[in-house]
């Protein structure tokens, strides 16, 4: 069995963040850099599947150089091959532009009968691609899995998924697409020797030329920038502003009988 | 004339709330081009809703009922969205940022071409009708304003609680929609398990307590719990006191936890961790109970009390419930 986890790098999200010139991103000169803290719980499924069975872990990104740091992170954790989509034409695309790059590459590898991905990139909480990929590949999906049970001989998955109010019991045909909850497991830290095996694991890099867009229906030039399907106008900092009317609270009776005045009286809110 | 698709949410037998915040948010839209609103429902009973549904602004209501689309499947949903909007011309479909809608819509999007993004916290017209959106970004730290290429159609999802109900008008038209459900054997519920709530949900309710790793263990929390009944909120927590193992994981807020978006959102013994902002920053009023004069929260909120929360709490709910 081949597991495909598909991950993205993140800056840290302690990082302090600041607009860039054109007013539309960010700086992203002296960031750090991190695997998207959501994916660290797909890598980590697919790593346990595998310790269970024996299957095979490829870890799958779209992104600049230096996000093959992320696919190391990951190998290091227990994945055993990289695939590194990396072409200036694929930089600043938007999710629609990125599930179709990644599903004609997931089309074109062929063999892959389990997609793990995380809940949602942090930066942009958009919880797009991974679906989209499942509905390029005309496969099914479950989402925000906190349980997955892998059944090789039946090939399916059961999968336990968070809804609104409680949860579901799904059953999955393989090959299918799963995002999993945060929580699903405990990913675990990279090892020294984890982390040196990992630059020895093969990792295949793929330019734009080696994309097909035909097995997806894209054409040449909607591959990339050109396919998405939005921009951005603008990024704002917002600043905090707020009352700060904070109340001394050495007498509690009278500071609490103030603030419920002042939530009655000032903001009428209860 | 153009239509706007507005995704009905419903629940055993009434529409929920947040359909009529997202009806609320295309009437905006209307009143800028005129294009008229159609409340969508798929499932396998949508029952007599269209005049509650025109009363906050729908024009008419399509109803794409099926056997198969009782128990939520997003390929066939997809597949039943995506087909009425082959039929009917759809430029805009706005839903709820609700789970089930961001489980299906972006295979909507992939299916017509269109467009998605989610949770919008505004959404507006350009001067040629493209639908802009503002939505955080960066783990909450920042706004970004989005608008589409030339792409129909123009999806979104609506951070709930963002926008109000508004009574609009009269009953809404009916109209049954025969869509064919292929069979799916790739994808079966074997189980739903919907379990009884004392609270509201977090990301529907307008007031929410939450306490952090100032509450010292999980009993405590029956204090925030009791300030929380006493004025009708949900119940959450920081992250602090989820990996604790005080409460569970499903009452956390905060960027790796529930966004949420109430009127009225109290901080008891919560630091105010970037973190833990970017999930109720957004909050109308935001009360912080701190012992700590220092606590960064005490920099994001609106009111607060500087003491002890194992005093603040009992009294705050006695004054609360004195004033009826
Ligand atoms: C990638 C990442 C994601 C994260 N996601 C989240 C998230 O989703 N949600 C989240 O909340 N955090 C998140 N965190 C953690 C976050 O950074 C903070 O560690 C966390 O929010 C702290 O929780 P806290 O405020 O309860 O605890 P603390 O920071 O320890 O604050 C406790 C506060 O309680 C006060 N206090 C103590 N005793 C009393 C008392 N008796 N009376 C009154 N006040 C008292 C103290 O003065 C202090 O201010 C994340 C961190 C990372 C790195
Ligand atoms: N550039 C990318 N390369 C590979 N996987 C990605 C990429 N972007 C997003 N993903 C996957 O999709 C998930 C959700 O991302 P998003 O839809 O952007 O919120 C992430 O957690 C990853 O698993």
């Amino acid at each position: 069995m081949k597991i495909l986890v598909i991950v993205r790098q993140t800056p840290d999200t302690e990082a302090k963040i600041q607009t860039n010139s054109a007013g539309n991103g960010i700086q992203t000169d002296d960031i750090k850099w991190i695997l998207n803290p959501f994916d660290e719980f797909a890598v980590e499924e697919a790593v346990q599947i595998k310790e269970k069975s024996n299957a095979e872990v490829v870890v799958l990104t779209v992104g600049s150089d230096k996000a093959v740091d992320a696919i190391r992170t990951a190998l290091a954790m227990g994945g055993d091959s990289g695939v590194h989509i990396k072409d200036d034409a694929f930089a600043d695309m938007d999710t629609y532009a990125l599930a179709k790059v990644i599903g004609a590459k997931i089309k074109a590898l062929g063999d892959i009968d389990l997609i793990l991905a995380g809940k949602k990139w942090i930066d942009e909480e958009s919880s797009q691609v991974p679906l989209q990929v499942a509905e390029e590949l005309s496969i099914p999906q479950a989402t925000l899995a906190s349980k997955v049970e892998v059944d090789e001989g039946s090939k399916t998955a059961k999968v336990t998924s968070v809804i609104e109010g409680g949860e579901r019991i799904i059953e999955l045909k393989l090959p299918a697409l799963i995002t999993v909850e945060q929580g699903i497991n405990e990913p675990r830290y990279a090892s020294l020797p984890g982390i040196m095996k990992a630059k020895k694991k093969p990792c295949e890099e793929v330019g734009k030329g080696d994309i097909n867009g035909d097995e997806i229906g894209i054409s040449e030039g909607e591959l990339g920038i050109d396919g998405s399907r939005y921009k951005n106008d603008a990024i704002e900092i917002p600043t905090i502003t707020r009352s700060l009317k904070v109340i001394d609270g050495n007498d509690v009776q009278q500071a609490s009988s103030e603030l419920a005045k002042l939530l009655r009286e000032e903001a009428k809110i209860i | 004339m153009s239509e706007i698709l507005v995704l009905v949410d419903k629940a055993q037998d009434t529409v929920r709330n947040v359909t009529y915040e997202v009806l609320a948010a295309a009437l905006k839209l209307k009143e800028k081009n005129g294009a008229s609103i159609s409340a969508v429902y798929i499932g396998d009973n949508a029952g007599s809703i269209e005049s509650d549904l025109g009363k906050y602004g729908a024009d008419k209501v399509y109803k794409i009922e099926n056997p198969s689309l009782k128990d939520f499947n997003p390929s066939l949903y997809a597949h039943a969205l995506s087909e009425l909007v082959n039929k009917v011309n759809a430029d805009i479909i706005l839903g709820g940022n609700t789970l089930q809608n961001q489980d299906f819509l972006p295979r909507v999007a992939s299916k017509t071409k269109g467009g998605l993004t989610t949770d919008a916290i505004d959404i507006d017209l350009t001067s040629s009708s493209t639908l802009q959106v503002k939505r955080y970004k960066y783990s909450g730290k920042s706004i970004a304003t989005l608008s589409y290429h030339d792409v129909k159609p123009m999806i979104a999802t609506i951070r709930l609680n963002a926008y109000k109900p508004v009574e609009a008008g009269a009953a809404g038209e009916a109209v049954s929609e025969s869509i064919d459900i292929p069979a799916d054997d790739n994808f079966k519920v074997i189980e739903t398990n919907i379990i009884p709530k004392e609270r509201p949900e977090l990301t529907e309710a307008d007031k929410i307590v939450s306490g952090g790793r100032g509450m010292a263990n999980g009993e405590n929390f029956k204090l925030c719990y009791d300030l929380a009944d006493s004025v009708g909120a949900g119940a959450g927590a920081s992250r602090a006191a989820v990996d604790s193992g005080w409460v569970p994981y499903e009452m956390q807020v905060g960027q790796t936890g529930k966004v949420v978006s109430p009127n009225l959102y109290i901080a008891v013994g919560i630091s105010g961790s970037v973190q833990h902002y970017a999930g109720m920053g957004s909050s109308k009023v935001i009360v912080a109970i701190n012992k700590d004069p220092d606590a960064p929260i005490f920099q994001k909120c609106d009111y607060g009390i500087c003491g002890d929360l194992f005093d603040v709490l009992p009294a705050l709910t006695d004054e609360i419930k004195k004033l009826g």
